[in-house]
């Protein structure tokens, strides 16, 4: 499953809304888009930070990134294209309209870049089965109904099969069933590059091309009159080490995709207590140097022990910048109503 | 072969940057349409003394006084430039530079335009009238028409004492340009007379920094901060004649793994490939648009009381903390703001203090004791270095600490060269204490983000005579074809932002707003067992007193605006 990548869930959820609307209301469509344009934003600029509240996913620690948007219906890409000359040959009638397709209903589209862990503060895992991943998706989908509860009643009571939800366990169970695999997730904390699955090309392709070679040349030789070498059979050797070409073909290309889906290892300091700890510290530590600039070695020794004990750079819990705000000094926003 | 650029079609501006052709001397004019006829009758006049970019001498004589003609989007409009036309222009040539403040940093991105008003209160009248909300286009600039001038040589003979007493004279051809602009106007086409500090003014004036040499004063190529400036401007295929241009090209073009090559003239020029190997995007029609291109026109007032208060601050603690002379850490602090040392010679060459002082001396530019000589053969010698390919020869992806060049230095931020290349490496060998040169490292992530510089200074026409509050800074023209992607980008995310470069929130020491962001990091090379620096009491040195985006056209398209036959069929 590529939703795991680096210690971290790239998840993708989408939800089927409603059609039509509530008697003498606007469409569910419409109630949606209206309950997302009213989410608190991030304090990120001085027109968001004039919001009161935080915005609901900087509520819990382990959301690196969200969006939430509504997929109208799949593009229209027009006409399917066709080389004039095979359309013409294969009889195309191109006056006849074509089928159009599109969705069933719209939907809302839930992404999300959490860290896998059931416990905030847990180390990120290099590996999890698709059972583990479940029971990762139902925690995050707990600490949402914990944390944005009123929000997600909101949006989500604008969606097909939502009546009942009421609890964070039925939430994950809801959001379950609309979970598809995120083909292609994207990740960029590495300070240092991640040891790669590197695919041994050239072993695969020996172990291909040599079994080959022999069917190949026994083949040759049974075309030329040579009926046996050093007493075996050419025409069973060319059949033999054809088969084995064919097996270690299958074998190879399975070797490749599982290679390929295999996740990479998590950074170092990559889950979001660390990111936001190192984003604090970073504009701590040179606010540190900047007042300590030029001090005698004495000064400096205890200057630093102070800033040690003041911002505890080893605690990811300690003081620490919160998630959602633009820098440590910024204004910062009351955490929920 | 195939057909070179048409210069006789391109305004010479944008091929020259005039201040290094002899032309020391501007003035900037401001026209606003208030009937469309007469606004063309004004620009069918002007066009036929437009300046083109042919070749002097052998395709065009050299003349006194140059006149270059630009239009905004609201001026095209006026123009009655059809609908269709108008709405494939850029959208923020449409919306004017005004409307981009937050952005550009022009006006201060931690409030709201509600909170702040009148946040242009410091701008020129002219700029604070254009565009702005609620006048309906009353005070809208539509024109800008710009004259450089050579001085008035006479028949003196270059090098005597005669020619360089009269280099400060303006050739008498710019005041007669002037009254002939003036002879131009009517009420469908009036001059905007409302430049300046005063908001009087009758146009913008500009003129380059001069100083005195032997008794003479002599044009430099310095500011009024007194940095050396327009040193690097990009070189594009088709600007200079073949042989010209490998010399040019050196410091100054792309490297892409063969050398230094020329810049694709479509980064500068419409209607050419550019360096994605496509055209850049027109409007209709392309023959209008061909051989135009954008210009950001901005008055950048120039805090220099404050400047050199702030240096001055900095390189008392510097000194004290690296334990070196106050001279030293003066030009040290300077040069580490800029990545030049004051008189042109570049860090990435010439790291170190002592090194620069045996520079200068070789240079002959420099007497026996270090100070820098006030004699016309030094300020020849100087100029022609700076002049020279070597003043723009080097690479910053061997510094990737930037113990040469601090990584967050005014030049390295306009100009990241090979800088940004994924494959360089960070660090120092622990054996050599060496870092990484990585030989390969091009410009790819730099070459769609060039500009082409224009403009002079303006103030007191002498060095160092300006306080905070007198009227000196640099009129700074940006020419490119996508004035988002080169100039807004350059703009916001490497002078107002320092994420490129490994520098946070801050912003480039020299141009960016220092309201919130004070700082500007000097690293050390460990090897001399000193601290790195960080300077801590940055203020907002230069500030925006307006100006707007321009579309500068080719003569072609010139042609089409006077007869009103534009047509985007």
């Amino acid at each position: 499953m590529a939703d795991l990548e680096s210690g971290h869930l790239f998840l993708t959820y989408v939800i089927p809304i409603r059609r039509g609307g509530p008697r003498n209301d606007v469409s569910f469509k419409q109630k949606l888009r209206i309950e997302l344009a009213r989410l608190p934003p991030a304090h990120q600029t001085p027109a968001t930070q004039k919001t009161e509240y935080a915005a609901p996913f900087a509520r819990n620690r382990r959301t690196h990134f969200a969006r939430m948007f509504v997929l109208d219906n799949v593009v229209y890409n027009g006409r399917n294209g066709q080389d004039a000359l095979v359309g013409a040959l294969r009889n195309v009638g191109t006056l006849t309209p074509q089928h159009v397709d599109g969705l069933r209903s719209a939907y809302l589209v839930f992404t999300a870049d959490v860290d896998a862990v059931i416990r905030q503060g847990d180390p990120l895992p290099d590996d999890l089965d698709p059972e583990a991943q479940r029971r990762v998706r139902m925690a995050y989908a707990r600490t949402l109904w914990d944390t944005m509860g009123e929000e997600i009643a909101a949006i989500f009571g604008n969606c097909h099969g939502f009546e009942g939800v009421s609890s964070g366990e039925a939430f994950g169970a809801y959001l379950e069933r609309c979970h598809v695999e995120t083909t292609m997730p994207f990740h960029d904390y590495y300070l240092v590059p991640p040891e790669f699955h590197v695919l041994p090309v050239r072993a695969l392709a020996l172990a291909v091309l040599i079994p080959g070679g022999i069917a190949l040349g026994a083949l040759l030789l049974r075309i030329l009159g040579l009926e046996a070498l050093f007493g075996l059979n050419t025409l069973l050797l060319a059949v033999a080490a054809f088969l084995v070409t064919l097996l270690a073909f299958v074998l190879a290309v399975r070797h490749a995709l599982r290679n390929g889906a295999m996740p990479l290892a998590p950074a170092r300091h990559d889950d979001l207590p660390s990111v936001l700890k190192a984003l604090y510290i970073q504009q701590a530590f040179a606010d540190f140097v900047a007042e300590h600039q030029g001090r005698d070695a004495g000064a400096l020794a205890a200057g630093f022990g102070a800033f040690l004990d003041r911002n505890v750079p080893a605690d990811r819990n300690g003081p620490t910048q919160r998630p959602g705000v633009i820098a440590s000094d910024a204004p910062q926003p009351r955490a929920r109503v | 072969m195939t057909d070179p650029l048409n210069l006789h079609d391109i305004q010479g501006n944008v091929t020259r940057a005039y201040g290094r052709f002899s032309f020391p001397f501007a003035r900037y004019f401001f026209f606003q349409i208030r009937d469309p006829a007469a606004g063309r009758a004004f620009v069918d006049t002007v066009r036929k003394a437009v300046t083109t970019s042919a070749r002097w001498p052998e395709e065009a004589d050299k003349p006194a006084c140059t006149v270059n003609i630009a239009f905004t989007f609201m001026g095209l409009y006026w123009l009655e430039v059809p609908d269709r036309t108008l709405q494939g222009f850029p959208d923020v040539f449409i919306s004017g530079m005004r409307a981009r403040a937050a952005m550009l940093g022009d006006r201060d991105p931690t409030r709201t335009e509600a909170d702040d008003p009148d946040w242009d209160r410091g701008w020129d009248r002219i700029w604070r009238a254009n565009r702005r909300p609620g006048l309906g286009g009353a005070g809208d600039v539509h024109i800008l028409v710009t004259l450089n001038a050579q001085p008035d040589l006479g028949e003196a003979a270059s090098g005597t004492p005669e020619f360089l007493s009269l280099l400060r004279v303006p050739h008498p051809e710019l005041e007669r340009r002037t009254e002939w602009l003036r002879s131009l106007t009517c009420d469908g086409l009036v001059l905007i007379e409302e430049n300046g500090l005063s908001g009087a003014e009758p146009y913008q004036s500009a003129s380059a920094v001069f100083d005195r040499f032997d008794g003479h004063a002599l044009p430099t190529a310095r500011e009024h901060f007194g940095f050396t400036d327009g040193i690097g401007d990009p070189v594009f295929k088709g600007q200079y004649p073949p042989e010209a241009e490998r010399t040019a090209v050196i410091g100054r073009g792309k490297r892409m793994g063969d050398g230094w090559e020329p810049l694709e003239p479509g980064e500068f020029i419409l209607g050419h490939p550019d360096e994605s190997q496509e055209l850049p995007p027109t409007a209709m029609p392309p023959e209008f648009m061909q051989n135009g291109t954008f210009m950001a026109y901005r008055k950048l007032h120039e805090n220099v009381g404050t400047f050199h208060d702030v240096v001055g601050e900095e390189a008392e603690t510097y000194a004290r903390v690296m334990q070196v002379g106050k001279v030293e850490a003066r030009e040290t602090i300077l040069a580490k703001i800029c990545g030049r040392w004051s008189d042109g010679v570049p860090l990435a060459v010439v790291p170190t203090f002592s090194a620069w002082i045996a520079f200068g001396q070789a240079g002959g530019w420099r007497d026996e004791a270090g100070q820098i000589r006030m004699d016309a053969e030094a300020w020849n010698r100087n100029l022609a270095y700076i002049r020279s390919p070597a003043a723009s020869d080097f690479r910053y992806a061997d510094d990737m600490a930037g113990f040469k060049c601090p990584a967050g230095a005014h030049m390295r931020r306009v100009n990241t060269r090979d800088y940004l290349d994924p494959t360089n490496a960070a660090g120092v060998d622990s054996e050599t204490g060496r870092q990484p040169v990585n030989a390969e490292a091009n410009h790819a992530l730099n070459k769609r983000r060039r500009i082409l510089r224009r403009g002079l200074p303006y103030g007191p026409q002498m060095a160092g005579e300006g306080r905070d509050e007198t009227e000196q800074g640099v009129i700074m023209m940006i020419l490119g074809v996508d004035l988002f992607r080169q100039f807004e980008f350059v703009q916001q995310q490497w002078i107002q932002y320092g994420l490129d470069f490994h520098q946070g929130n801050n912003t480039c020491p020299m141009l960016g707003r220092h309201d919130h962001h004070r700082r500007h990091m000097i690293p050390s090379d460990p090897a001399t067992g000193k601290p790195p620096y960080m300077m801590t009491r940055l203020k907002t040195f230069v500030e925006c007193r307006g100006g707007e985006y321009f579309f500068v056209p080719s003569l072609m398209a010139l042609r089409m605006l006077a007869m009103g036959i534009v047509d985007p069929t």
